[in-house]
């Protein structure tokens, strides 16, 4: 269990492989709250750091590691929000824009969840979905795009949209 | 239309990507069979969530931040010195050993006065690495060739260093570095004879530094440099 690892962990393993896990997302999750890849940058390290201290009050029952991280990253870009804001010479935050982008970051919270979650699936599933989903591609065309049969393409995208299922049940997210 | 062919036809129903007529089809099947709509309903609210990340992919971790975190966590445990290392690798001979398998260093001697960062990664992805191998040059004859292979996770150093002052104290760290950025792979000591073979792991990965660098530890006075072309 690589939180409780984090703990006792002497060589800086555990923390090498939660930050390689997760690291990533963090950070585009970060970025794009704040815009600005030096302070993104802060945020993943204070985060991993939170982690680190906090390990022992993980409980793995309530939530996955990954819902963990991105609530301890959610809580550190409201904070350096704050920090903005209070700096003199920087724009003030409105408390009603404060809120606003709470609810925000939850949703990006959300969608980055589910980025990680296509980056688990295989290629040629990750494919159907973009390419129908993000793209807005019927079976036909991307049989079409691909020189695939019209039949694979159906039958892996439905593979493909029940390995999504499996992967974001897994990860603890579930469709509304 | 049968159960079989609805359930191939489902994926691009949720996703919208069906012909009107198939898609009529698939809906008036569902409207009678309570089992292909029981798989439908498991599948209908992912559109909803991909719309969340549409547009986002998920960038590389930055590099130098793992290496900041470790520092930060080995200085608020409290000792006020660095992690401690664990010891390194040492495979008798110079220059033996240029084999880039896990083996060698499974099977090599502990100890013998090296110091080195051993991380075992996630690197075993066949697709995602390659090598790369470049020699490094310092003032009076110290020299270093180190090959580099890269994984999803970084990249993993081989480096075998001699010509280094024979004091086996000095601790030297390494460094992959572009303008304006620097990240350590780690830190090693030489044995009595100023040599040493390390293996050290850098979240860096190749592309993203354009040479490697060893500098003392104590006053980071470079000791060897060598570029990546």
């Amino acid at each position: 269990m690589l939180v409780e690892r984090l703990r006792g962990d002497e060589t800086g393993d555990a923390m090498r492989a939660l930050y390689r896990s997760y690291g990533g997302e963090l950070y585009g999750f970060t970025l794009n709250a704040l815009g600005d890849a030096g302070a993104a940058e802060e945020i993943v390290q204070e985060v991993s750091l939170r982690a680190w201290r906090h390990s022992g009050r993980y409980d793995p029952r309530r939530a996955a590691v990954r819902t963990w991280l991105y609530q301890i990253a959610r809580n550190a870009i409201i904070d350096s929000r704050r920090r903005a804001a209070v700096r003199p010479g920087l724009p003030q935050h409105e408390p009603a824009i404060e809120a606003e982008g709470g609810a925000t970051l939850e949703q990006a919270m959300l969608g980055w969840q589910v980025a990680a979650a296509l980056e688990r699936l295989t290629p040629e599933h990750r494919q159907m979905i973009r390419m129908a989903q993000f793209r807005g591609l019927t079976m036909r065309e991307i049989a079409e795009h691909t020189g695939l049969p019209l039949g694979t393409v159906k039958s892996r995208t439905w593979y493909a949209l029940r390995s999504l299922r499996l992967v974001l049940e897994e990860m603890g997210v579930t469709p509304s | 239309m049968s159960c079989a062919h609805v359930r191939e036809q489902l994926g691009g129903y949720v996703l919208g990507a069906l012909e009107p007529a198939e898609r009529d089809a698939v809906a008036a099947h569902l409207a009678e069979c309570r089992t292909c709509a029981a798989e439908h309903e498991r599948l209908a609210g992912l559109p909803a969530l991909l719309a969340h990340a549409d547009g986002l992919e998920i960038p590389a971790a930055p590099a130098g931040v793992e290496e900041r975190v470790l520092d930060r966590i080995a200085r608020e445990r409290g000792s006020g010195r660095r992690r401690r290392l664990p010891r390194a690798a040492w495979i008798p001979g110079w220059a033996r050993g240029r084999s880039l398998a896990a083996g060698a260093l499974a099977g090599a001697v502990l100890g013998a006065g090296v110091t080195a960062v051993v991380l075992g990664g996630d690197d075993d992805d066949p697709a995602a690495q390659q090598s790369y191998s470049l020699v490094l040059s310092g003032a009076g004859g110290a020299s270093a060739r180190a090959e580099l292979a890269s994984g999803r996770g970084g990249t993993q150093v081989h480096m075998w260093v001699k010509g280094l002052p024979p004091d086996g104290d000095t601790v030297y760290e390494v460094r992959c570095e572009r303008r304006g950025w620097s990240a350590s792979a780690g830190t090693f000591r030489t044995d009595s004879r100023g040599r040493a073979y390390v293996v050290l792991t850098t979240a860096a990965r190749l592309g993203e530094y354009e040479r490697i660098r060893v500098v003392r530890r104590s006053d980071t006075t470079n000791v060897l440099t060598g570029r990546l072309n």
